[in-house]
């Protein structure tokens, strides 16, 4: 959406609620078309692979070839299926065969500072250096780890969601997720009380 | 780390994830449990870090390239080029005498005019009968107006096939546009939200075929030619009942004319 993501038009013609349906039509069987659906989960994909990924130009690739594939498989999906969790399982798979692609070349893992700073606006100096912090530490997570976390804590899935999406038991999912929480603690110096024991 | 709380019941009492009665009992026991709390709260001020951090993300505008309804069209489109490239190609077949012939050996399955129907119809199926909505441009109830504004477009006197005894119900149509012109797209549904195609191209200069099955993409289509109109009948059906329903639709167009 060039216009932000609250286009009236975009959305009265992808939603079809310009003209109310014919007398003999079938009421729809769910508030909106599949297609509003999907692209109401747009800004939580991107978030979540902006998180994933941290630099903002290989989010938005990961974000496109999500959709893309998506568009491609549309008539595949079962009409019950989640909507949200069906589309975090598309990318997840394509984030997982890019990493194996990207593994077979050295490519040292780089902080793009740009988009440290773009991203996020922070109240304080101090602020902004927690953040920091966080932001290097979420970079040192195993993959598997970080997706777990970013799952749960920022995209709000449940446990069984993000084992569903992920593709492995809730228990590792659980684990994974307690390991994520306390190297991150531990890389940030973070405990209760950040400001007193952080270390730096 | 905790010695009497579950380290899975610390994260599902951070994450709102316990019910309500288990996730007073941890609180209690959080309040004896100095060190646990304070893992606890160092968690839970991560989690909120991390959804603050991000959260300008989700509010941004979208960039260009993932506007959906774009990406939509484009693929539309693109289908439109594959459908003039593929055209050229039967065109040169046509042209090439022998040699196209030898081509046309190579190629086993269905005729190409009607592989390139077939898509074009599967595609605006997979793009209409999903929409939950509004698939149609005239509902039902305008039956004669939508058969009258086709087959005026179409220059081809048509009207949507009366599906009744299969169990879909006509549910309206609409215009839709393909390299080769205008085409009429009839839509149905049955009891259990199944839908249904009947896809209508004249392609004049065409000779009539048998029925054939289409596979595009994972969608099946089943095609034929008759007097110079292609016909395209698509659902996600097991392809006996498919060749059923195409059945029906000949018929009744047998009827019309």
């Amino acid at each position: 959406m060039t216009q932000g993501d609250g286009d009236p038009n975009l959305e009265r013609a992808l939603s079809g609620a310009a003209q109310p349906p014919g007398r003999d039509a079938p009421a729809p069987p769910s508030g909106t078309d599949v297609l509003a659906r999907i692209e109401a989960c747009i800004p939580a994909l991107r978030r979540y692979a902006v998180a994933l990924l941290r630099r903002r130009d290989e989010a938005d690739d990961l974000v496109h070839d999500c959709l893309a594939r998506a568009l491609d498989k549309l008539h595949t999906r079962r009409e019950e299926a989640d909507i949200r969790a069906w589309l975090f399982t598309i990318m997840h798979n394509l984030f997982i065969s890019q990493t194996r692609r990207r593994r077979s070349r050295p490519a040292p893992e780089s902080l793009d500072d740009s988009h440290e700073s773009n991203t996020g606006l922070r109240a304080t100096q101090e602020d902004a250096l927690l953040w920091r912090d966080l932001q290097r530490g979420l970079a040192m997570l195993p993959d598997d780890q970080r997706s777990v976390l970013l799952l749960i804590s920022i995209e709000d899935l449940s446990y069984a969601e993000a084992a569903q999406v992920l593709g492995v038991p809730i228990g590792t999912v659980m684990s994974r997720l307690a390991r994520a929480r306390e190297k991150l603690r531990e890389y940030t110096g973070q405990p209760g009380r950040p400001a007193l024991r952080r270390v730096k | 780390m905790s010695d009497r709380i579950p380290e899975a019941d610390l994260h599902a009492y951070i994450d709102g994830r316990l019910p309500a009665e288990r996730a007073a009992e941890i609180a209690r026991l959080l309040a004896q449990l100095p060190e646990s709390a304070e893992l606890v709260a160092a968690y839970a001020a991560q989690r909120e870090a991390l959804r603050s951090g991000f959260a300008p993300v989700a509010a941004e505008p979208l960039p260009a390239r993932l506007n959906l309804q774009a990406m939509v069209a484009g693929r539309l489109a693109e289908r439109r080029t594959r459908w003039r490239a593929a055209a050229a190609v039967v065109l040169a077949f046509l042209v090439g005498g022998a040699g196209g012939w030898a081509l046309h050996g190579r190629l086993a399955g269905p005729p190409s005019e009607l592989t390139l129907l077939a898509q074009e119809a599967i595609a605006n199926h997979v793009v209409y009968a999903a929409d939950r909505r509004r698939p149609t441009e005239l509902g039902a109830e305008q039956r004669e107006d939508l058969a009258r504004w086709v087959s005026n477009r179409l220059k081809h006197t048509v009207a949507p096939p009366d599906m009744g005894p299969t169990g879909f119900h006509y549910m309206g149509g609409r215009l839709a546009a393909t390299p080769q012109g205008p085409a009429g797209l009839f839509m149905y549904q049955d009891e259990s939200g199944r839908r249904l195609s009947v896809f209508v191209l004249p392609m004049p200069h065409m000779a009539d075929t048998a029925e054939h099955m289409v596979n595009v993409e994972g969608m099946d289509g089943c095609a034929w030619i008759d007097k110079g109109v292609g016909y395209t009948v698509v659902a996600r059906v097991s392809r006996d009942e498919l060749h059923g329903l195409a059945e029906r639709v000949r018929q009744e167009f047998d009827s019309q004319t």
